[in-house]
C-alpha cells in the first residue's frame, strides 16, 4: 500500500522557493498499478523521486506499507528513464546491483529473473553492446532482483520505437501478474498510461495537482490494445490532458 | 583475479585471430620509419654544416649504445624508478583527492581556491627548498616529479568527478548504496578512463621534471639516472643521444604499462560498440 497524503515538494528555500508538487493525495492498494500523467516538466518525476525518498517532501506525508518514507527502501525499487544502468558493469552485475550492494551474493532467482526477461545470454555483455530494448529489460530485471513490494518506474520507456515499447510492456504485465508487486507509472505517453494503468491520474501543468482520476477496470485484459475499452480510456485521458491547456 | 583472467583469455583470443601480430608488425613498421626520418634529418644537417655531425645517425647512436650499455642500463634504472615511484605518489594522493574536491560541494569551494593559486606556479620554482628539505640524494628527485604529476591528476581528477552522470548516482543512491559505494561503483570507474590519459600526459610532463631534477646541482655519471648522465655526455652527442633514446625507452615502457593496465581495469571501454 502507497498513501500519499497533501504531498507537497520546493526545490530551493525561502522566496526563491519553486514548488513542483501541490498538494497531492493518492493511494494505491498492494498489488494496484497507477499511471501518472501529465505535460512535460510537470513535476510527474518530482513526485516519483519523493516516493522513491530520494526527495523529501517539503509537506505531507508518504507511506510504503504504513511506515514513513525517509529514504530508499529495500521494498522500493526504481526504474529510471534511461534504465540508470552502470557501463562499466556487466549485464549480471548491472541486474544485480542492488544485492551487490547490500554484500549479498545474489542467489539462484537472480538468474531465473534474467531469463525471464530473455537475457540469459547477454549477462556477461556490457550494456554498450546491447540493444536500446534490452537495456531498458536490464532495467527490470535490477527491479525485480530484490523481490520489491513496489516498483516505481519514471518513463522506462521513452524513446523507445513502438513495437519494442509494447513487447515490453506485454512482458512487464506477465510480470506483474506473476511477482504480484504494486507500481507506479510516470509517463507522458497517453497509450501506454491507458495499457499499464489500473487507475490513472492526470497531473496539471507545475506545480502538479490532480487534474483527473480515470479508473480502467478493464487493463490487463488479453488483446487490451484491440478493445473499445482501451480506446474509451485513451479518448478521456487526451480529453483531460487538453482541458484547459 | 577474474578480471586479470579475462584480460588473458582477451589476450589468448588477440594472438589466434592474429591481431596481435599485425598490431607487433605496425609498430615495427612505425619505429622504422621515425629512424628513416631520423636518419634523413641528420644528412640534411650534416650537408648544411658542412660535413660537421651536429645530430648523431640512428646507427652511431645505437652502437654507443651497446658500447655504453652497462652504465646506461644502470642509470636507466635509476631514472626509471624513481619516475615510476614518483607517479605512483602522485596518482594515489591526487586522484582520490581530485575524486573527493570534485564530488563533495563544500570541500570544492574550500580547496579549489588554494589549487588555482598553486598549480600555474611551474613547480621547479621550489626546486631550491626541495633540494634544502631533502638533501641531494634520490628523495628530492622523485619529490619534484611526484609534486608536479601531483597537481596535474588532482585537476584532472576534480574536473573528472564534476562531469559524472547524475543519472548513475541516482541509480545507485536508489539501489541503496552508501557515500562510500557511491565513490567505489560510480565516480571511481566513471573517471577512470581519463585519468589514465592525463596519466600518460604525465608521463612526458614528469620525465621532462625528471631530467631537470636530475641535472640540477651535482652530476653523478655512475647513479644519477639518465639526465644526469645526458649532460655528462653533453659535449659528446654520441653518448648523449644514447642516453636520449633511453630516455624515449623508458617513456615507451610505460606507455605499455599504462595500455595493459587500461585493458585489465576498463575493458568495458574496449567491447564492441555495436548492439548485438
Amino acid at each position: 500500500m502507497i498513501a500519499l497524503r497533501d504531498v507537497v515538494v520546493e526545490y530551493g528555500r525561502g522566496v526563491r522557493a519553486v514548488r513542483a508538487v501541490d498538494r497531492i493525495t493518492l493511494g494505491v492498494p498492494q498489488g494496484q498499478s497507477l499511471a501518472l500523467i501529465g505535460p512535460s516538466g510537470c513535476g510527474k518525476s518530482t513526485l516519483l523521486f519523493a516516493v522513491a525518498g530520494l526527495i523529501r517532501a517539503t509537506e505531507g506525508e508518504i507511506r510504503i506499507g504504513g511506515e514513513l518514507v525517509a529514504g530508499p527502501r529495500r521494498d522500493t525499487a526504481l526504474i529510471l528513464q534511461n534504465a540508470g544502468l552502470l557501463p562499466w558493469k556487466t549485464v549480471w552485475q548491472n541486474a544485480n546491483l542492488s544485492l551487490l550492494l547490500a554484500k549479498e551474493y545474489p542467489a539462484a532467482t537472480a538468474d531465473a529473473v534474467l531469463a525471464e526477461l530473455g537475457l540469459s545470454d547477454v549477462k556477461s555483455r556490457y550494456p554498450s553492446e546491447l540493444s536500446e530494448g534490452m537495456k531498458r529489460r536490464v532495467g527490470i530485471a535490477r527491479a525485480l532482483s530484490t523481490s520489491p513490494e513496489v516498483m516505481l518506474m519514471d518513463e522506462p520507456l521513452a524513446s523507445l520505437d513502438t513495437l519494442t515499447k509494447e513487447r515490453i510492456q506485454d512482458l512487464f504485465l506477465k510480470l506483474w501478474a506473476r511477482h504480484a508487486f504494486s507500481f507506479v507509472l510516470v509517463t507522458h505517453d497517453i497509450e501506454e498510461a491507458a495499457f499499464l494503468g489500473q487507475r490513472i491520474v492526470v497531473l496539471s501543468p507545475r506545480p502538479a495537482t490532480v487534474k483527473a482520476v480515470v479508473d480502467n477496470p478493464e487493463m490487463g485484459k488479453l488483446d487490451y490494445r484491440e478493445s473499445s475499452a482501451f480506446r474509451a480510456v485513451v479518448f478521456r485521458l487526451r480529453a483531460e490532458l487538453e482541458r484547459g491547456a | 583475479m577474474n578480471r586479470a583472467k579475462r584480460a588473458g583469455r582477451w589476450f589468448v583470443d588477440r594472438v589466434e585471430d592474429r591481431s596481435v601480430w599485425r598490431h607487433l608488425a605496425v609498430y615495427a613498421a612505425s619505429i622504422l620509419l621515425l629512424l628513416l626520418f631520423w636518419e634523413v634529418a641528420s644528412v640534411v644537417i650534416r650537408a648544411l654544416k658542412g660535413g660537421r655531425e651536429y645530430l648523431p645517425n640512428p646507427i652511431l647512436t645505437i652502437r654507443e649504445m651497446v658500447r655504453l650499455g652497462p652504465l646506461l642500463f644502470q642509470n636507466f634504472w635509476i631514472s626509471a624508478w624513481r619516475l615510476v615511484l614518483a607517479i605512483l605518489i602522485a596518482f594515489s594522493t591526487g586522484y582520490p583527492l581530485g575524486l573527493l574536491v570534485g564530488h563533495e560541494r563544500r570541500l570544492d569551494e574550500l580547496i579549489s581556491p588554494m589549487i588555482y593559486i598553486v598549480y600555474p606556479i611551474p613547480q621547479v620554482a621550489f626546486i631550491l627548498i626541495l633540494f634544502l628539505i631533502f638533501g641531494i640524494g634520490h628523495p628530492v628527485k622523485v619529490a619534484i616529479v611526484a609534486i608536479a604529476l601531483f597537481f596535474q591528476l588532482l585537476v584532472s581528477a576534480r574536473g573528472e568527478a564534476k562531469q559524472i552522470s547524475l543519472e548513475h548516482i541516482t541509480s545507485v543512491i536508489s539501489a541503496g548504496a552508501s557515500r562510500w559505494q557511491v565513490y567505489r561503483h560510480v565516480i571511481l570507474p566513471a573517471t577512470l578512463p581519463s585519468i589514465l590519459t592525463s596519466l600518460r600526459v604525465s608521463v612526458g610532463l614528469g620525465m621532462a621534471f625528471l631530467y631537470i631534477a636530475e641535472t640540477t646541482g651535482s652530476v653523478d655519471p655512475v647513479r644519477g639516472g639518465l639526465g644526469s648522465f645526458i649532460k655528462n655526455n653533453m659535449y659528446s652527442t654520441g653518448q648523449a643521444f644514447a642516453g636520449i633514446i633511453a630516455m624515449a625507452l623508458l617513456g615507451l615502457c610505460l606507455y605499455i604499462v599504462i595500455d595493459v593496465i587500461e585493458r585489465i581495469v576498463c575493458r568495458w571501454t574496449y567491447t564492441a560498440r555495436r548492439p548485438l
